[in-house]
């Protein structure tokens, strides 16, 4: 097993919940969206971020609009679409499902092991 | 590594290294490779252009970009095989990428002599291009087929112009240039035109290549030179025929060309026409038979000024233009030409017979009015000067030679059959038009006068009318012809078999003929009986 390999499996599984979170809360452009990723520490490299965007664009939970920009030509500024927002909810349901599981597994583990 | 290149990315322009630029392509390409099948793929690969673009400004503002600046950029962006985030179709299309380029065959711009024919059979039978020359020289020495050949090539192959089209034209072997998805993106539009010397061959085969690179230019001046000829004759031949024109058209002024090599002088023509058609619409069969000549003509010398300077140019609409103006010209003079001669197409005669009583053994035929009294402006001659038409500017008059001839009436009358035609809508419109020409002549006793023309009343068109008179008379008459009428009867023949000399056969003078069966024969003088 190739733990790097892991790790990446597991990032990707929550990088697309973590994009519609981080849009939940402001419209953003791809490089907002970049940044907040970077501190949390989801991300690695960037390109990552733009097949999923457009993916998510393309299933219809995202879209977007052009805003003029002072430095350069104008940015691509992507929000939730409802459908995008209940897909959200949907998946905070089950996050918080995911968590309570890996948390009731661990600590059982750990009683075992007692 | 001096050189700079320009690049456009995702809407910036970037002044970039050559090195650096390189990397960027190499990079570019595999994201291309990695996305640019996939679902939403040009859009996504749009969106990290222009996420470069943006790396590159905060990086740089507007210097040159350098193979750091590349590199800094891709540890942000990240490797392409990274941006793989579980979507398996991304992967389950890259093997085919590479397998499913098919290779065509294209003219090949980074291995140019002439046309990069050579170099792009060279790139699709992965050969060095200096043997398809060799090849291509050596049957163009011995057969003409060779040449034939590469320009028929030269015209049929596309150009490889984008890095789709290159990487087509390679086939896998040599480049790892993206599919078709890339040329939507910015870069890949720009000409790479350094990478000739990345598909370098053999030192002796660029030796060889170098050779054919000075025959080419050998051929290409000897083109050059050929074509300028060829649009310098263009121009030339252009340029006169259209002064010619305007100075018929315009100024009606015969310079050089007033000569009767057409059978008529061309210069009349244009004054003819107000003769021949509604006053109305003269002018405008003259302006429209001037565009029909000048459009031709200005393309002659705009082709002409084109092969000689060698220039590009967006010509299309306004050729296109130039075409209708012409077509519509030309379809426009056939309609007034149709329109107009409708009213020609039906012949029409009347016919006067006037009998001298009592038939005199001896006739005098004298000229009435003469040609040369009129005080006519221009002639035009049709039919070999058989028929002959004299304008008289200040009463718009038209004056036209009638035909004379003598035959043998074969009974005992004298007569003169005055036979006018002219054309018209109909043939009653015809008759009724060719009634009114006006031919005088007059019949006292044993003397004809004949005028030598005939004239159309005033105001009437010219309507391809004749006036033919005939005098009948019988055999053993004589007739004295008066000096003057020589001209008259200039074009009838007579036979005189026992005499080769012309005076015997014509007309000619005063001399005096008699009719026999075989028609009018001189009567010899005293002097000629002796010889």
């Amino acid at each position: 097993m190739d733990l790097e390999n892991t790790k990446a499996q597991m990032r990707k599984g929550i990088l697309e919940y973590c994009i519609l979170s981080v849009l939940s809360k402001n419209s953003c452009y791809a490089s907002d969206i970049i940044k907040e990723l970077k501190e949390a520490r989801v991300i690695v490299v960037e390109g990552t971020l733009y097949p999923l965007l457009t993916r998510q664009k393309n299933a219809g939970l995202l879209s977007y609009r052009w805003e003029e920009s002072q430095q350069g030509p104008p940015r691509k500024y992507y929000e939730l679409t409802p459908e995008g927002e209940a897909y959200l909810s949907d998946l905070d349901k089950s996050w918080d499902e995911l968590v309570e599981s890996v948390n009731l597994i661990r600590t059982s583990e750990q009683l075992i092991n007692q | 590594m001096d050189k700079t290149i320009k690049i456009n990315l995702g809407g910036t322009l970037f002044q970039i290294d050559e090195e650096a630029f390189k990397m960027l392509r190499r990079y570019l390409h595999e994201i291309d490779s990695r996305l640019g099948k996939t679902q939403g793929g040009a859009e996504t690969i749009e969106d990290i252009e222009s996420r470069i673009a943006e790396i590159f400004q905060s990086q740089k503002g507007i210097g040159v970009i350098t193979r750091e600046n590349v590199e800094a950029m891709i540890a942000l962006v990240g490797k392409p095989e990274d941006f793989d985030i579980g979507n398996d179709e991304t992967r389950a299309n890259e093997p085919s990428y590479h397998s499913t380029v098919h290779k065509k065959l294209y003219r090949n711009p980074e291995d140019t002599i002439i046309s990069g024919v050579c170099g792009g059979i060279g790139a699709y039978l992965n050969v060095e291009s200096v043997w398809i020359r060799i090849l291509f020289v050596l049957f163009a020495c011995f057969f003409l087929v060779g040449l034939l050949v590469y320009i028929a090539l030269w015209i049929a192959l596309p150009y490889a112009r984008s890095d789709g089209q290159k990487m087509e034209m390679y086939g896998n072997s040599n480049i790892n240039t993206p599919t078709h998805k890339t040329t939507n993106s910015s870069l890949s539009r720009r000409d790479f035109s350094y990478s000739a010397s990345e598909s370098g061959g053999s030192p002796a085969g660029n030796a060889v290549n170098e050779v054919f690179r000075a025959i080419g230019k050998v051929l290409f001046i000897i083109l050059r030179i050929f074509l300028i000829i060829i649009g310098i004759t263009f121009v030339i031949t252009a340029f006169i025929t259209l002064v010619t024109f305007i100075m018929i058209f315009f100024f009606n002024y015969p310079g050089y060309f007033s000569t009767d090599e057409f059978g008529i002088n061309l210069f009349y023509l244009p004054d003819f026409l107000n003769y021949i058609v509604n006053p109305g619409v003269a002018p405008w069969i003259l302006i429209l038979t001037f565009i029909a000549v000048l459009m031709p003509m200005l393309a002659l010398i705009y082709w002409g000024v084109r092969m000689i300077f060698w220039f590009k140019a967006k010509d299309g609409v306004v050729s296109l233009i130039g075409l209708v103006i012409w077509v519509g010209s030309l379809a426009a003079l056939s309609f007034l030409l149709f329109s107009e001669g409708i009213s020609y197409t039906e012949t029409g005669r009347s016919v006067t017979n006037e009998v001298i009583e009592n038939a005199p053994d001896e006739l005098f035929i004298l000229s009435g009015k003469k040609v040369t009294d009129l005080n006519y402006d221009k002639e035009i001659s049709l039919h070999d000067e058989d028929y002959n038409i004299w304008f008289v500017d200040d009463n718009k008059g038209l004056y036209i030679s009638s035909n004379f001839d003598v035959q043998n009436s074969d009974d005992n009358s004298v007569r003169l059959n005055i036979r006018k035609r002219s054309m018209g809508k109909s043939r009653t419109n015809a008759a009724r038009k060719s009634e009114e020409l006006i031919y005088n002549y007059r019949i006292s006793g044993d003397t004809i006068i004949l005028d030598e023309f005939f004239t159309v009343p005033s105001g009437r068109k010219w309507s391809v009318d004749e006036v033919h008179v005939q005098l009948y008379i019988p055999e053993g008459t004589v007739v004295h012809f008066d000096s003057a009428t020589s001209d008259m009867f200039r074009h009838s023949e007579y036979h005189d078999w026992d005499s080769d000399s012309d005076d015997d056969r014509y007309i000619r003078s005063d001399r005096s003929w008699e009719m026999t069966d075989d028609g009018l024969r001189r009567l010899r003088d005293r002097s000629d009986n002796k010889e």
